[in-house]
């Protein structure tokens, strides 16, 4: 037994122990001991995942009596353990920052007892090295996380239908994954990955894209996927923070784990049009889930779009992946994988942080409509530097990490669009320039996050009586916080574990080479390195600063207020929103957003030349969700009523009922 | 064809260089060397003196030639081109763009009403003259003072 296979072992023990202390003990000693399990689990899992990833061990285990007929399979190769690093990265500050976060609502058993479980699954699903194993911790995972997310449905009326569009959304896709699965298992005749991978070439070709589609769907509707997204953005905002920031940081990119093992991993790759779908989905999301984010004025459903744009630009990656390696471009696809997977983790820990700080932003003020909050750097000045933080990172600007997996994605796809065939060079600069298009409006949608929420005035009283957080929320956001900047100045550190990481996935050669204070994309010829440029950043700070003091050191100074245009007062109803701050954005996409304006003007009793008031509302409804979900949901509606008229009641009826289909299955089986 | 015989008919119309004021330069005035950036501030005039400041800086009078010139921001100006008595709503404003003025700087009190409240003194409205709310450093009376008059002060402080 290994290193990685003991820690893995401590992280599921730790994982039960938690369980049933958050059943059985009473209230305060629950939450003590929930959350030190959590934070157990989410070590052993970053012990395991760089265990794993450092040594290129697989960690191997059966248990054939746990589950009938199956077995239990554990098969952590370096691609599964890139996600156990992934989330144990984001469930260790997480369970700190629950320890601080989970008062009065948030005590109660289900909630505290299922944290540690549903942190456990996040770690074995890419464990399992089996697909019964894997369906069966997928849906525990799914399971879990569904408490979770109803947690607070007391308080909250929107909590409840959060969650049965989340429980509805993971359900199908769940059953997707599983007659890929039933697909895959069948036509090779095993059910572990590894058989599967073996026999996978004697699936026909029609089978294998069965089972890519569906695999697609069901991994992608995890992922939050245009056009499977619809339950993010209600789920998201709903759960309490410290599962969002796990269900946004570490559940999604399992979506995109699932799509890696199947298509890349044990199919082995296929046809140009899986990548170029795959690439187009990505794309999509990417586009679509910015475009929302930027006119979103909550916090929590900006940044639960803002998942979705980050998941499609995983898939942008994944796609290229898939679609180089199918031209025969090896070294190339191993970048765009390793590019990826970067940006998995990259994401897995700013969403975490961000989510984790908007949670500390509600709570201390109640609200999480940016419209209301402003002033709160001053008010909550940890809280809202980690927000700043997470942003920048977020956004892509160095030295923080999102520059650094923007940076290896862009340099694939550019890379790619100069190659033979025309595939590429038709995709791969449609897709630069969606990439460039969303990596700019993520700037601007969070320019809006920062500015109209961490600065400004606060615009209402809850903002204006802010206090700061608890230690422990603040301790678990700084932790992501350094991760954030340390993943950015020197991303060569996993260089090793993520060229180990491909090439469990099929790539061949060393995608990626690294120095001391550089990371290399071998197969891309691109060199970067974060620490000089952080350094250079540093310096022409201090330049600029020092030459502007040198030059102005000898001049008389006065301090005077900003100027404002000679304005006696100032209000928070004077500063600009985060509505009005997308606006001309809003305007500029207005084909894709579809904004509803109304006004309704309300004249004077005496005369219609005088008018009373003026109202005005503006809504930005999600279009799929609109046209798509709410039609279907309708039908089903329909068919609901029109079903009841069966049930009436009678038991006459009934039996009539039992009769006529005992009479069927007579006639039929006969 | 006929637009252009007009425009050679009619020829040059600005007014012959207008003499410059007599009387002491300023020390800060001086230290602008022939460039003054003017900040209009109309401090509850009646428009009168907006429209005599209007006509000289236009084609006609043409204050730029002397190297004064007016400015959008008070962050941008030399001087302040007070007029009107300063009225209630007014004097913080006032006080504000003096503020927000950089040193070296000069408060110029543009008509009667800016030098001493004219017709308007001792009115409800009126908190007093510009050089009650901020420092004068010189005074076209005038009500309103003609463009020749203005542009004479403004050269005696470009000194051009």
């Amino acid at each position: 037994v290994t290193l990685a296979g003991t820690a893995l072992g401590l992280a599921s023990a730790a994982a039960l122990v938690g369980c049933v202390a958050g059943f059985v003990l009473p209230r305060r000693s629950r939450v003590v001991v929930a959350t030190l399990a959590t934070a157990l689990v989410g070590t052993g899992a970053t012990a395991a995942g760089l265990g794993v990833l450092l040594t290129g061990d697989h960690v191997t285990a059966r248990w054939p009596e746990i589950l009938p007929l199956a077995g239990v399979t554990i098969d952590l190769d370096p691609l599964g353990a890139w996600f156990v690093l992934a989330a144990g990265a984001v469930i260790v500050p997480v369970a700190v920052y629950a320890y601080g976060y989970c008062d009065h609502a948030l005590t109660g058993r289900a909630v505290q007892g299922l944290l540690p479980v549903f942190a456990a699954t996040l770690v074995l699903v890419p464990a399992a090295g089996s697909m019964s194993t894997f369906l069966v911790l997928w849906e525990l995972m799914a399971m879990s996380s569904l408490v979770l997310v109803a947690a607070e449905h007391g308080d909250r009326p929107a909590v409840r239908q959060a969650t049965v569009w989340y429980g509805v959304m993971t359900q199908l896709g769940f059953v997707a994954i599983l007659i890929a699965f039933g697909l895959a298992a069948a036509g090779t005749g095993h059910e572990t990955f590894a058989a599967i991978r073996h026999d996978a070439p004697t699936l026909s070709a029609a089978r294998a894209s069965t089972i890519f589609v569906l695999a697609l769907a069901g991994f992608g509707s995890k992922a939050g996927l245009v056009p499977l997204h619809v339950w993010l953005p209600r789920a998201h905002p709903e759960a309490p923070s410290h599962v969002s920031a796990l269900m946004s940081g570490a559940m999604v990119s399992l979506g995109a784990y699932g799509v890696v093992r199947v298509a890349i991993d044990l199919l082995g790759g296929g046809p140009r049009w899986w990548g170029v779908l795959v690439l187009a989905l990505g794309v999509a999301s990417a586009l679509f889930g910015i475009l929302h984010a930027l006119v979103a004025s909550d916090l929590k459903v900006l940044l639960a779009y803002s998942t979705t744009e980050n998941m499609g630009l995983v898939f942008v990656g994944i796609g290229a992946a898939v679609l180089l390696a199918a031209v025969h471009e090896p070294a190339l696809a191993g970048v765009a994988l390793a590019a990826a997977l970067l940006w998995v983790l990259n994401h897995a820990v700013f969403k975490a942080l961000l989510f984790l700080a908007a949670g500390s932003i509600a709570r201390s003020t109640g609200t999480r409509d940016l419209d209301r909050l402003g002033g709160l750097m001053k008010r909550l000045p940890v809280t809202a530097t980690m927000f700043t933080v997470g942003a920048l990172a977020i956004a892509g600007l160095p030295p923080l990490n999102g520059f650094v997996s923007e940076w290896a994605l862009f340099q694939t796809l550019v890379r790619a669009g100069g190659r033979p065939p025309d595939v590429l060079g038709l995709t791969m600069p449609m897709a630069v320039g969606a990439v460039a298009l969303t990596a700019g409006l993520a700037a601007a949608t969070f320019v809006k996050a920062i500015g109209t929420g961490m600065l400004a005035m606060p615009r209402s009283p809850e903002a204006e009586r802010a206090v700061e957080s608890p230690v422990p929320m603040l301790a678990g956001m700084s932790v992501l916080a350094s991760a954030c900047l340390v993943l950015g100045l020197v991303p060569g550190l996993l260089a090793s574990g993520l060229g180990r990481a491909v090439r469990a996935a099929g790539g061949r050669g060393e995608p990626l080479g690294s120095g001391v204070a550089e990371l290399r994309l071998a197969g891309a010829r691109g060199v970067i390195s974060p620490v000089l440029l952080a350094v250079a950043l540093l310096v022409g700070l201090v330049l600029v600063l020092g030459v502007a003091r040198a030059l102005g050191g000898s001049r008389a100074r006065r301090r005077a207020e900003n100027w404002g245009c000679g304005r006696v007062l100032q209000t928070a109803r004077m500063e600009y929103t985060a509505i009005s701050f997308a606006e001309p954005l809003q305007r500029v996409f207005s084909d894709v957003l579809h904004p509803q304006h109304d006004i309704d003007v309300t004249h004077a009793a005496e005369s219609r030349w005088y008018v009373e008031a003026v109202q005005y509302r503006a809504s930005i409804a999600d279009g799929i969700d609109e046209r798509a979900y709410q039609p279907a949901v309708g039908a089903l509606r329909w068919w609901g009523e029109r079903a009841r008229a069966l049930q009436n009641g009678s038991v006459h009826r009934y039996l009539a009922y039992g009769f006529g289909a005992l009479l069927v299955v007579l006639v039929v089986a006969r | 064809m006929s637009l252009f015989d007009k425009i050679r008919k009619v020829g040059r119309i600005a007014e012959a260089p207008i003499v410059s004021a007599a009387g002491p330069v300023p020390e800060a005035a001086r230290r602008l060397r022939g460039s003054l950036q003017i900040r209009a501030v109309d401090a509850g005039s009646c428009n009168g003196c907006e429209l005599e400041i209007g006509s000289a800086f236009g084609p006609h009078y043409d204050a730029e030639r002397y190297g004064a010139r007016l400015v959008a921001s008070p962050r941008h100006a030399d001087a302040l081109l007070v007029t009107g008595p300063v009225t209630h709503n007014m004097a913080t404003p006032l006080r504000k763009t003096f503020e927000a003025t950089p040193a070296p700087k000069l408060v110029i009190a543009v008509g009667d009403c800016a030098c001493d409240c004219g017709v308007f003194k001792g009115a409800y409205g009126v908190a007093g003259a510009v050089k009650d709310l901020v420092p004068v450093d010189a005074e076209i009376p005038g009500c309103p003072p003609e463009p020749a008059v203005i542009v004479a002060e403004l050269r005696r402080l470009t000194g051009r």
